[in-house]
């Protein structure tokens, strides 16, 4: 599934431009240690963090996507940090968990 | 753990219906083992007001201070992060990345640093930049990582990516950025619990 598709699918509001990537598998987690040590290229992010360390460690290793959790915003730096880096950011008003169940039910895995 | 025996390496090259398409027991040449969840200590010499870091993996992170020598180690913060091994999946070796304290992405990096000029030019050809930054020795002196576990770094990073033409450069800390960054800028999960209430 693509980014673009999974967007329309979960109604997640997009803040960057939205790439044309495939979704390999979901990784949730809030530690950007967590995410170097066991996230895998193509993984779209769930997490309630918006430190630009987010973004690096996803840069890292090839997160494709990041969607951002109860509503959270992340500054603009960070969203011109996520762009640069070629990584779609998208925001929801659900939590993690309710993340998590939309994207199994879209079929995510 | 995996078992070593290998069938075949990723070329992470990305592309398509090459030797990743045929393979069903996909495996990479190097792999991150032996993750080790902890915490950096962060700790100011009282009189000095030096300061080292130190890597703890105990489940409950020392804050006592405590002499040595004629200094006065005090705790002055503490970040949650994670030891690794790599092993070479050809050789079985393990190689242990014990001095590695953080990466720091160019761009968490001041705009006027040597790091951030070098990445701009880097980025315009899809390479990200970043620099691994390391512990310091006991007598204050840095723990760099040598040429090699750099190379073996950067190849365990870059084998696993699958966006075409992106390429990951770590490099080591030629810029003395320990000096001049602050833990939180560094990727380490550095004031976390702050992070979530804001």
């Amino acid at each position: 599934m693509k980014l673009q598709e999974l967007a329309a699918k979960l109604g997640l509001k997009g803040l960057t431009e939205i790439y044309d990537r495939e979704i390999s598998g979901v990784y949730i987690s809030d530690m950007v240690s967590d995410v170097i040590a066991n996230a895998k290229a193509g993984n779209i992010l769930v997490t309630v963090q918006i430190h630009n360390n987010v973004i690096a460690a996803a840069n890292l290793v090839d997160i494709s996507g990041i969607v951002v959790t109860q509503g959270k915003l992340p500054t603009d730096d960070v969203l011109k940090m996520a762009q640069k880096a070629e990584i779609a950011i998208f925001t929801t008003d659900l939590n993690r968990w309710q993340v998590a169940t939309k994207l199994y039910e879209a079929g995510i895995r | 753990m995996r078992d070593p025996q290998i069938t075949h390496f990723h070329t992470g090259d990305g592309q398509k219906g090459g030797r990743d398409s045929m393979t069903t027991n996909l495996t990479y040449r190097y792999e991150m083992v032996n993750i080790r969840p902890g915490y950096v200590i962060v700790e100011r010499d009282l009189f000095s007001s030096a300061v080292r870091s130190y890597f703890s993996a105990e489940p409950v992170p020392p804050k006592e201070e405590y002499r040595e020598g004629n200094r006065i180690w005090k705790y002055s913060g503490m970040a949650q992060s994670f030891q690794f091994d790599v092993r070479d999946n050809a050789s079985g070796e393990i190689i242990k990345f014990r001095e590695l304290l953080g990466l720091l992405y160019y761009g968490s990096s001041p705009e006027e640093s040597d790091i951030h000029r070098i990445g701009e030019i880097a980025h315009e050809n899809r390479i990200s930049v970043y620099a691994a930054i390391t512990y310091e020795a006991v007598d204050g002196s840095r723990n760099n990582l040598s040429p090699e576990k750099i190379r073996i770094l950067n190849k365990c990073f870059n084998e696993r990516i699958k966006t075409p033409d992106k390429k990951i450069l770590i490099l080591p800390d030629l810029f003395n950025l320990y000096k001049a960054v602050s833990y939180g800028e560094i990727m380490i999960d550095f004031g976390l619990t702050s992070m979530e209430e804001s």
